[in-house]
């Protein structure tokens, strides 16, 4: 209850579905039992990129800046967009960066190669080891229930608007279990070609 | 003799409370305590349990007891309303969004639940059954006033060991009218107009404050007070599921619903245009 | 790390004499007592409309060891015999096992004592409640357990109780409990009581209608328990190795048992 990780409370999830992917977080910035704002969006846009947060709150804004500065300064160098498996070492390096003093952050990463058309997510703990899944990502304070109602309602290659369904039933489920997270979720499913966002409606306790 | 004449020059009224004989009944109806339940065998037993069981000093405890709640009551010119959440967490895991916090301990008389869930539940089931032995005793209700000092007065006698509540007795009788008794594990016991016990207190009497008062009409008091838990379960992260309303009268209690928490809220954001600070669009 | 930060808190603290805040872990401090083992594993019950089923792991766990693959958390209370036969009445505990096993014995010989005294079988309602007694008889010095008890009621509805270690109990459609509760209940949530699900069509926006819940029928509940736990056992190290249900209805008990992953 008193860890760093579990102060503010939040929660993200990453699925893969047929040719698109889906990243999912709450809203909720709390400290302990106190609910201090309903809209802290826990996901970062980095061009074809999406990068979830959850942790610390302070360390996940400054985390996200620092990765803006980095994705920025590597756009320019390269003149192209940064790919999500790029992004994924980018992240991995910079957290090991801090291996004695860490972010106390759990990132999740997802997107859409360009390259390649393949879908890709990807998680990591706070140090920066990378976990490949072909399936899901969880993080925050819910990821044990995330665990659970991800394992329980995922299955492989659904389309765009089941994959909608799936990741939003299974993040509003999963917080509703926690007292540290929800208070509302955004999700967003990404295509080769477009990306929807879209508000859940969740409870408000 | 002295007390024979105390006993005949003693005046009308005085039937109203309770003789000295009558008090000593209600003391020894009490449990020889020591012997009823098993202790660990250890030295310091109290210390033991803390370590088994306080997540608040030790997060990584082995049991962890439900805690977290919202209650409230008070008192106004219709009776008194009893409100509560129906939350209860251990740790961050929320394990019920449906306890049934009001309890009820006979048609008259209502209690409250607050700290440890089966604490509340045994010691006013049993606080329940000392009130039915004492309307066979004495052919009368039992007072508000006596029915919370025998709650008071039992975990007073266990003080130190581990109890955990804060409880409310509420009840309307003849001889006192609207009456309500804030408990509590530390053996505090008061009387008053208004409490809200709980890790949602604070943000239930900000409301209950605000728009108290005791001439309130019966539909003004329930709405305040189920407005107050709605503001409690909002911002307090260990309050929330559904909605427990009670009304107490002088002829018993009336339940009025146990209502899931989050139409409610939609409806008051959308219709009253209260909660403005909840998002409703993108950006 | 874990007492970094303290709580401020307005709840109604345990009346514990406050002496010297606890900086190690709680059983260090009393190094010589320390009774319990957690043994790992998980248990469900859900209740229908004729039936109620309880289901369990078999695996029983210490730390990161296997005791056995086969170690039943599910007990049938009040029926004859060595092997209950008859009762209408399942018990399921988890966490500690002794403890568990202790618990099963005292509410079997209540439930026994109750038929030989009153000539007839004790009632849910009524084991329910005794249950809760056993448990809060041992309120400083708890049984290290999640009780869920499982029947039928008088009007032979599928009922359902769930407690916490020290006998705070309620009834209810669904619980699970012990080691993957958190991963199972959320889903249970989301499947029995159909929570955050809408009904199609009922309205556009915020005038969308909440689905109700409805009891299901068995087949449906069979099918939701298990893949539960096969859920489960991909994600928790502690559940696996086998999953037995009791089904409870008019009938009697039917037992089911299934394999489920052993790594």
């Amino acid at each position: 209850m008193s860890s760093p990780f579990s102060i503010n409370g939040g929660a993200c999830v990453a699925m893969v579905g047929k040719d698109c992917v889906a990243i999912a977080c709450d809203l909720r910035l709390g400290l302990q039992a106190l609910t201090v704002s309903n809209n802290f969006p826990k996901i970062f846009n980095y061009g074809d990129v999406y990068l979830g947060l959850t942790g610390l709150a302070t360390d996940v804004s400054t985390v996200a800046e620092t990765m803006r500065y980095k994705v920025n300064m590597y756009r320019l160098r390269e003149e192209r967009q940064i790919s999500p498996q790029t992004m994924a070492n980018l992240v991995s390096s910079s957290l090991y960066e801090r291996r004695f003093g860490p972010w106390f952050v759990s990132p999740v990463i997802a997107g859409i190669n360009h390259t390649t058309g393949k879908p890709f997510i990807c998680g990591f703990d706070s140090i920066g080891c990378i976990d490949f899944a072909k399936d899901f990502i969880v993080s925050g304070t819910a990821s044990d229930q995330l665990f659970g109602t991800c394992e329980g309602l995922w299955e492989p290659d659904l389309g765009p608007e089941d994959l909608f369904e799936t990741v939003s039933q299974a993040l509003l489920n999963a917080v509703d279990r926690d007292a540290l997270s929800g208070w509302g979720a955004h999700v967003y499913i990404i295509e080769k070609d477009k990306v929807t966002k879209r508000l859940l409606k969740g409870r408000q306790d | 003799m002295d007390s024979l004449v105390a006993q005949y020059s003693r005046p009308a009224f005085s039937n109203e409370g309770y003789q000295e004989q009558e008090q000593q009944e209600l003391a020894d109806v009490a449990p020889p305590l020591s012997l009823k339940f098993a202790l660990p065998p250890v030295a310091q037993q109290a210390a033991w349990l803390r370590a088994m069981t306080d997540d608040h000093s030790n997060p990584e405890v082995p049991i962890k007891i439900a805690h977290g709640t919202t209650t409230l009551a008070f008192r106004f010119q219709g009776g008194i309303i009893v409100a509560t959440d129906s939350r209860a967490t251990a740790g961050n895991w929320i394990a019920s969004q449906t306890v049934k916090k009001v309890i009820e301990i006979n048609s008259c008389l209502l209690g409250t639940m607050a700290g440890g869930a089966a604490d509340c539940q045994y010691w006013l089931a049993y606080l329940g059954m000392q009130c039915r032995l004492h309307e066979l005793r004495h052919k009368k209700r039992i007072s508000v006033a006596a029915a919370s000092k025998i709650l008071a007065n039992l975990v007073y006698s266990y003080k130190g060991m581990g109890l955990s509540m804060g409880t409310m007795c509420a009840g309307v009788t003849p001889q006192e009218g609207p009456a309500l008794y804030y408990i509590d594990s530390d053996g505090t016991r008061l009387s008053g107009n208004l409490f809200c016990v709980g890790s949602g207190q604070t943000f239930a009497y900000g409301v209950l404050d605000a728009e108290y008062s005791y001439d309130l009409s019966e539909e003004d008091a329930l709405e305040l007070g189920r407005r107050s838990i709605l503001a409690a379960t909002h911002r307090d992260a260990f309050s929330g599921g559904y909605i427990n309303l009670y009304h107490v009268k002088e002829d018993g209690w009336v339940k009025h619903g146990f209502n899931d928490t989050n139409p409610i809220f939609w409806k008051t954001k959308l219709e009253k245009g209260e909660f403005s600070n909840v998002t409703a669009d993108l950006e | 790390m874990a007492s970094m930060y303290s709580m401020p808190s307005t709840t109604p603290g345990y009346s514990f004499p406050s002496t010297h805040p606890m900086t190690a872990s709680g059983p260090r401090q009393h190094a010589g007592f320390y009774p319990y083992t957690d043994n790992g594993g998980s248990t469900l019950g859900i209740s229908g409309k004729d039936f109620t089923i309880m289901a369990g792991d078999t695996r029983s766990t210490s730390g990161y060891n296997i005791n056995t693959r086969y170690e039943p958390k599910l007990f049938k209370i009040g029926g004859d015999g060595p092997k209950n036969e008859g009762a209408t009445i399942v018990l399921s505990v988890v966490g500690f096992a002794a403890d568990g096993h202790a618990l099963k014995e005292r509410l079997d010989t209540v439930a026994k004592m109750y038929k030989y005294q009153h000539g007839k079988p004790i009632s849910v309602a009524a084991c329910a409640q005794r249950l809760s007694h056993i448990l809060y008889d041992k309120r400083f010095f708890p049984f290290y357990v999640h009780a869920i008890l499982g029947g039928l009621d008088e009007n032979g509805v599928g009922a359902l109780y769930s407690y916490d270690p020290v006998g705070s109990y309620e009834r209810e459609q669904c619980r699970a409990a012990g080691a993957a509760s958190s991963l199972i209940m959320p889903f249970l949530d989301n499947q029995v009581n159909f929570k955050n699900q809408y009904i199609p069509g009922s309205g556009e926006g915020h005038a969308l209608q909440q689905r109700m819940p409805e009891p299901l029928p068995r087949h449906e509940v069979e099918e939701i328990v298990q893949d539960a736990f096969t859920s489960a056992v991909e994600r928790h190290i502690e559940v696996g190795d086998g999953l037995q249900m009791f089904v409870i209805t008019s009938n009697g008990i039917e037992e089911i048992y299934k394999d489920l992953k052993k790594d």
